[in-house]
């Protein structure tokens, strides 16, 4: 799920940049630092879609060589978090016996044969695939699925979801083979 | 910011204010007025789902926000979705991705193998592995095919460090393939790894014809990007080897390999591999194949002295080299895995049908060692007697009538010269090194004794 919000970061800078290009500078830190960044809270940050404020730059006290002043900043941003329940379309990456392993943008997001219907065998081959018995259905690598979440985790730079297909409405939404 | 290292006192109220903040924006952000109201029930259909499945389990904290959001309306949904949720019985974790478990998506404790190679953050406990191995066997006893594990380094290809190379190597530079067409080619500059590695004559065929038999693997102690950029030169198509690229990021243990990653049941795998020593626990699986020593750089990595291929301006020979010969046998061990005997295909292992045709190499001979081993130890325990054993030749300590051969590293002692009055063949210990390679006996004339003060005892130079 998306979310828009604001958040604060202390952003710490370094002398050499201030002047008339400060507040460029300071954003395009922000920006290098925080977009494509993951955390428990939040989830994935997308995109910083502007600045609310910058508060005053704090110097810190007594003096080193390496002072770095911290600066406050207010921004909106774009997050991406998925939840446990939530149904996702995901692009399928990697088909194998043990499942399949499908992306949702920054999201990794594995089945497990387990939590595949029954009545889809795995095919191994050239382009390994589970088909259903009487081939209508094939998921297969670069095919788009609708998967429900069951399980998130996520480190510095990614999130790792546990999907499962085994519901109504799920799998797959069209099949590229198909659509050719 | 670390999930895992929070603890539960601290969850509630840093969550009530996440709860809070996401109420807050919701009601005031105008546009999310329909989907306010389909928020709360999912969120209470999500948090049903918490309660009723293992309270016990320590929580991550994304889960709590749900809890507190649960509204009035949604006790009826409550109840319904926790029924069904009790009836199915308790989740074994066969495996974990990302440290939640495949199936039910509860936190577990990791253990278990990791399959780095197949997708990161991906591990299977034994007993799913071993289940694993189980129906890959049945598959591939379907195809009439078994599993041979590949190594990368002085196995398949050389590869040297470009700063290594010697100046009489600099002609090779204008030798290499284009990286965009590498079908047909054999050596590559990869300037972005500051590396030129040059493939083995007969690779592609051998590749060819090996993946007709049995499934491929490439286990390397190079690292994951060298692994991959390595198969891709191989491998072009991806037909050959697909996912199945281990390196040394990969793993279990430091510094050895080890089957524990190989989807494969272990008495329908083969080994191909130029250090015995890298696979401790599987020897009896290890086909151990002569060294490919492209660069100078590489004969300098073991302390050789003699001139590599690309100082001497040679090659390998295509249709006699080493690749050529290791094929025949992974052949003769396939026909005889699948042959139609009396039993059936499961109660075979290829690690006792690869001692098999070991045995019918040097059949028939008798061999008598003359100053070869040193004199205090057991003649039978040296390597040198288990390796020609294991040949099938048999080995005795003293001389008789049914002996055929002499090995030995000097003319002058009493053996050898009984050999030559008897007309027995006099050989120096290379023969038995070049037929354990080459599985072929060699021509004994080609390692005889005058020949051993030519080439000098360190090296062993097999005649092609």
């Amino acid at each position: 799920m998306f979310f828009h919000m604001v958040l604060e970061r202390n952003m710490q800078l370094h002398p050499r940049s201030f002047g008339l290009n400060l507040r460029e500078n300071l954003v395009s830190k922000l920006i290098k630092d925080v977009e494509g960044s993951c955390s428990g809270r939040h989830g994935f940050v997308v995109a910083i879609t502007g600045i609310e404020s910058v508060g005053k730059g704090l110097v810190p006290d007594g003096t080193s060589s390496s002072a770095l002043v911290t600066f406050p900043v207010k921004y909106q941003c774009l997050l991406f978090r998925p939840f446990r329940g939530e149904i996702l379309e995901a692009f399928v990456t990697l088909v194998n016996r043990m499942g399949f392993f499908a992306e949702a943008g920054p999201v990794q997001i594995f089945v497990s044969k387990l939590l595949i219907p029954d009545s889809m065998e795995f095919q191994a081959g050239d382009m390994p695939n589970y088909t259903t018995s009487d081939g209508s259905v094939k998921i297969q690598k670069e095919c788009e699925v609708r998967l429900k979440i069951i399980g998130t985790r996520v480190d510095a730079t990614e999130i790792f979801c546990v999907g499962t297909i085994n519901d109504d409405f799920l799998a797959v939404i069209n099949d590229p083979a198909l659509a050719a | 910011m670390s999930v895992a290292s929070d603890s539960s006192p601290v969850h509630s109220s840093s969550s009530d204010d996440l709860a809070a903040f996401l109420e807050t924006e919701l009601d005031s952000d105008s546009d999310s007025d329909s989907s306010s109201e389909s928020f709360p029930i999912e969120a209470a259909e999500v948090a049903v789902v918490d309660v009723s499945s293992n309270h016990r389990l320590k929580r991550q904290k994304l889960e709590h926000p749900e809890d507190e959001t649960e509204n009035v309306a949604s006790v009826t949904f409550s109840e319904e979705i926790s029924e069904a949720s009790s009836s199915k019985s308790p989740c074994e974790h066969p495996g974990t991705f990302g440290n939640m478990c495949f199936v039910c998506g509860q936190k577990v404790e990791v253990t278990g193998v990791s399959f780095g190679y197949i997708h990161k953050g991906f591990k299977l406990q034994q007993d799913e592995v071993t289940r694993l191995r189980d129906i890959d066997m049945k598959a591939l006893q379907s195809q009439r095919k078994l599993c041979l594990v590949l190594d990368l380094d002085h196995t398949l290809l050389n590869t040297t460090v470009l700063r290594d190379l010697r100046p009489e190597e600099e002609y090779l530079k204008s030798h290499t393939h284009s990286l965009q067409d590498v079908s047909g080619g054999d050596i590559f500059m990869l300037e972005f790894m500051h590396m030129m590695t040059k493939l083995r004559p007969f690779v592609h065929s051998f590749l060819k014809e090996a993946s007709k038999m049995f499934v491929l693997y490439i286990y390397t102690m190079g690292d994951r990007p060298y692994a991959r950029q390595m198969a891709k030169l191989l491998d072009p198509k991806g037909e050959y080897f697909g996912e199945r690229i281990i390196s040394r990021d990969d793993g279990t243990v430091k510094h050895q390999k080890s089957l524990d990653v190989v989807l494969g049941q272990e008495k329908a795998v083969l080994i191909l591999d130029d250090t015995e020593n890298a696979w401790p626990g599987h020897r009896d699986n290890l086909i151990v194949i002569e060294r490919y020593h492209f660069f100078a750089s590489s004969c300098k990595q073991f302390d050789h002295r003699f001139q590599s291929l690309s100082q001497l301006k040679s090659d390998e020979s295509e249709p006699e080299g080493v690749l050529s010969a290791v094929l025949k046998v992974l052949k003769q061990t396939h026909s005889l895995f699948f042959q139609d005997g009396g039993e059936d295909l499961s109660s075979r292992d290829v690690r006792s049908l690869l001692k098999q045709v070991r045995k019918e190499i040097l059949e028939g001979c008798k061999v008598v060692f003359s100053r070869v081993f040193p004199t205090k130890t057991q003649a039978e325990d040296h390597p040198l007697w288990r390796v020609a054993e294991g040949l099938g030749a048999t080995c005795a300590t003293e001389v008789d009538a049914s002996v055929t051969h002499v090995v030995a590293m000097d003319v002058g002692t009493e053996k050898v010269r009984w050999a030559i009055r008897e007309k027995k063949f006099v050989v120096h210990r290379g023969w038995i090194d070049a037929a354990n390679y080459l599985w072929k006996k060699q021509p004994e004339e080609k390692f005889g004794l005058e020949q051993l003060k030519k080439q000098g005892a360190d090296d062993l130079t097999v005649e092609k």
